[in-house]
């Protein structure tokens, strides 16, 4: 049986300036689909179906719509035709409610002699909010109180309608709590199978590729590389198939630390001590040279908030942080003394996006680049182009601005600053949070490399197997309280970890 | 990379990533030619000797003060009270150089009061979490109020150097051996040293700047500094012209420094597109509109509106959002 073809692309091409992120591709989606679109970062995953929804034109190229020439001059357009699109980084408005934000654009739908109705708007909002299975948030909560994670979901219940034929996840599900892709999974499933709509599910989480998708595409440099049925995406040998046609070449066996011995130096690097501040009323840790402690739990556990402590940016009530045994009260402390923070909120924190690439790489380290009083822009450049290189920043050279980089390509800027600087410890809040496979892979073995060096890191991450494959040390956070701390061990499993979690 | 095409020059993408340097040379590269037409015309060419002279005469306290400008601008802030800084400097130094027969001490007390008001500029913006415009409203208000103070008890609304030789100030080549000293200075502090990278990190976006370790009260007090330190050499220029100084020295100078720094494609949020050319480029075109429109026939009092316009032009062009951005 033919599938009713829904949406088709047909030799789209789209360039950035010099950077060309599509490639003549034909591409279509059927109803009753979950097409994964898989590809590293800057393979044009994303790009493909932010033209398809409005947010950008093609360079070249048609685009067809229900059988219908397809060219949506904004989201708003599309969204009203029924392609809907989630992006990867928050966009809710800030300073009102919940329901404003559901409705925004829409506030005609309860206006009255042009007053606009907030009893029924925050009815409507309710009901809305309960179709979709979230009952913990309720329309008249100010947007402000809500996590990352929950804005996210309320994006969600905005961008999904009954009109919605088309609904696109772009890289979502990172942003969301544990609860709320349960929801997602739920509600792509429905509009999938029962409805016969169509989802495209942009992602490089592989598992959940794999789990939640019924047709996948594989994309590389703004080439398709090919499509898998169900069938092939159930072989046992599908991840290594499908990993060799996204990196284009074998990445190996090895991936994580391929030790099981926790190690490291006797000498401290860096302690707090019995630290309190907001809801964390004690917390202790040690760490010490040459050793990777790795901090898990779920988003809201406060352990986000223990790696800013540490790097002097939350003010303490009690305790101390200390660096070879001097105490670290702000981040400039903490930098000179040789510590380094990637922060998980990279757009607004970690990098400057309205800046060149080697602006932002070289920002940490301009007092050492100083001879004689003066930078010399030839050393600048040397100190990016060595990381550019090292971490393969995708990027015609150094002077290209951040903000035309892939989500992956700029985490990577964000982590090159502090490689660049040698910092001799270095908290990461995620540092992997949004990067493909080949660089997770480049990124674990320079964090190896660090260790070896007898660098000191601080990992939270919220992903469980790379905290498994890297630490030394694992302490897991529930409700601002360490719940357990375990040694680095071969037979250290995921599930023994998540039942501290929840 | 393979993926590399270059840029096409006046291509659409080329305008798009250059409008700001488009509008600045542009503006002036347009005065240039305009004049450089309709003067000679209008029987008097803006090329004569004389009319170099006035020009120069007419750019020099801008120009200095814009340049000296492009560090607080670079950091997203702006600074409201150096007008009224460059009437009290003038009317310091006339009033001092009368009474001890020196210029020396009126400079390096004006210096010493920069330097204070530079600070508290730069600090408060940041320590009290308030705007740095509000701060130097302040500033403008007081020392408003110190001039008005002086110049009543004084009982006249000037003052005029009455011993002192002050001819070398109103002497082309020196003022344009300063100007070109400051830009070279200006220049290779904002360009080559920590103080402009971290000014415009500092703009481009100030937590991110905080996080890899710049500390914002300390970059934004040296720009103020930096600043106030030309105000002062603006002062003495527009001093030494014409020897006085009154109630009304500097009036209105600080607005003509945002406008020069606008029309010289300077973007007031700051950040990494923030250049030294701004300023240079802006000053001149501003007094070359000022020396060339009444030449060609147009009363001084319509140069004011014709400014505004460009103006405007420019802001369009440069304002506009930049788009083809990849998604996040």
């Amino acid at each position: 049986m033919a599938k009713e073809v829904l949406f088709e692309a047909k030799h789209m091409h789209k360039a950035f300036g010099p950077t060309i992120a599509l490639k003549d591709v034909d591409f279509q989606v059927c109803r009753g689909e979950i097409r994964g679109l898989i590809g590293e970062n800057g393979s044009g995953k994303s790009t493909i179906m932010s033209i398809a929804a409005g947010m950008q034109p093609a360079t070249s190229g048609e685009m067809f719509y229900k059988g219908q020439k397809w060219e949506p001059k904004s989201m708003v357009e599309s969204q009203q035709h029924g392609i809907s699109m989630i992006l990867q980084e928050a966009n809710t408005i800030p300073h009102v409610t919940v329901a404003q934000n559901l409705f925004a654009g829409q506030e005609k739908m309860f206006s009255k002699g042009g007053l606009i109705n907030m009893a029924s708007m925050y009815k409507k909002a309710n009901e809305l909010l309960d179709r979709f299975g979230v009952t913990n948030i309720r329309g008249r909560d100010p947007i402000d109180r809500l996590t990352f994670e929950d804005r996210k979901l309320i994006e969600i219940v905005r961008c999904v309608t009954e009109d919605t034929q088309i609904l696109v996840v772009d890289e979502t599900t990172t942003a969301l709590s544990h609860e709320g892709r349960e929801i997602l999974y739920k509600l792509i499933h429905k509009m999938a199978e029962e409805e016969n709509k169509a989802v495209v599910f942009v992602s490089h989480d592989m598992d959940e590729i794999l789990e939640q998708c019924n047709v996948l595409t594989v994309l590389r440099d703004g080439d398709i590389i090919g499509h898998l049925t169900r069938e092939e995406m159930d072989a046992p040998d599908a991840v290594q198939k499908i990993r060799l046609m996204m990196v284009g070449r074998e990445i190996g066996e090895k991936y994580f630390r391929e030790d099981f011995i926790p190690s490291h130096q006797d000498e401290v690097a860096l302690e707090l001590k019995d630290i309190a501040f907001g809801p964390i009323r004690h917390f202790s840790l040690q760490l010490r040279k040459g050793e990777i402690v790795g901090m898990g739990g779920l988003s809201g556990c406060g352990m986000h908030e223990i790696g800013k402590a540490a790097y002097g940016l939350q003010k303490l009530e009690k305790g101390q942080v200390l660096r070879n045994g001097k105490p670290i009260k702000n981040c400039l402390q903490a930098i000179e003394s040789g510590i380094g923070y990637i922060s998980k909120n990279r757009d607004l924190e970690a990098i400057i996006l309205d800046a060149p690439i080697q602006t932002n790489i070289v920002l940490p380290s301009l007092t050492s680049l100083t001879r004689g009083g003066f930078i010399r822009p030839k050393d600048e450049k040397k100190l990016s182009d060595a990381q550019i290189e090292t971490f393969r920043i995708k990027c015609g050279s150094g002077k290209q601005y951040v903000n035309t980089l892939s989500g992956g390509n700029k985490q990577k800027v964000s982590f090159a600053k502090w490689t660049a600087k040698g910092s001799d410890v270095i908290i990461m809040d995620c540092p992997t949070r949004g990067v493909d496979i080949g660089v997770k892979q480049a990124m674990y073995s320079l964090i190896e490399q660090m260790k070896n060096e007898g660098k000191a890191i601080l990992m939270i991450s919220e992903e469980l197997s790379e905290l498994i494959g890297m630490s030394d040390r694992l302490i897991i956070m529930k409700d601002f309280e360490v719940t357990a701390e375990m040694e680095r061990s071969a037979d250290l499993k995921q599930t023994d970890i998540i039942e501290y979690m929840i | 990379m393979e993926q590399t095409a270059t840029v096409k020059i006046f291509s659409k993408d080329w305008f798009r990533t250059h409008a700001s340097s488009i509008a600045g040379y542009g503006g002036v590269l347009f005065c240039i030619i305009f004049f450089s037409i309709t003067t000679p015309i209008a029987g008097q060419s803006i090329w004569s000797g004389e009319k170099l002279a006035t020009l120069i005469s007419d750019v020099i306290v801008l120009a200095i003060l814009s340049v000296g400008a492009v560090f607080v601008y670079s950091l997203g802030s702006m600074d409201i009270s150096i007008g009224k800084q460059v009437g009290l400097y003038a009317t310091i130094m006339v009033a001092i150089a009368n009474s001890t027969g020196s210029l020396i001490l009126g400079i390096v007390i004006s210096l010493a009061i920069s330097v204070v008001i530079g600070i508290v500029n730069g600090a408060t913006g940041e320590l009290l979490h308030i705007h740095s415009v509000i701060s130097s409203l302040v500033f403008m208000m007081v020392l408003g109020g110190i001039s008005t103070i002086i110049y009543s008890s004084m009982g006249s609304r000037n003052v005029a150097l009455k011993t002192i030789d002050h001819h070398i100030f109103k002497n082309t080549w020196v003022m344009v051996a300063v100007l070109v000293i400051e830009v070279l200075i200006v220049s290779f502090l904002f360009n080559y040293t920590k103080f402009g990278k971290n000014a415009k990190a500092i703009g481009a976006n100030p937590v991110a700047a905080q996080q890899s370790g710049i500390n914002l009260v300390k970059y934004k007090v040296i720009a103020y500094v930096i600043m106030g330190v030309f105000v002062v050499v603006a002062a003495i220029f527009q001093m030494g012209y014409t020897g006085s100084a009154s109630d009304s020295t500097g009036t209105g100078f600080e607005m003509n420094v945002m406008v020069a720094l606008i029309l010289g494609g300077m973007p007031l949020s700051g950040g990494m597109k923030s250049r030294v050319s701004c300023a240079v480029l802006g000053s001149f075109t501003f007094s070359l509109l000022n020396v060339g429109l009444p030449i060609i026939g147009i009363p001084v009092n319509t140069v004011n509106l014709i400014k505004g316009i460009i103006f405007i032009i420019v802001v369009l062009i440069t304002c506009r959002k930049s788009r083809g951005i990849l998604p996040r």
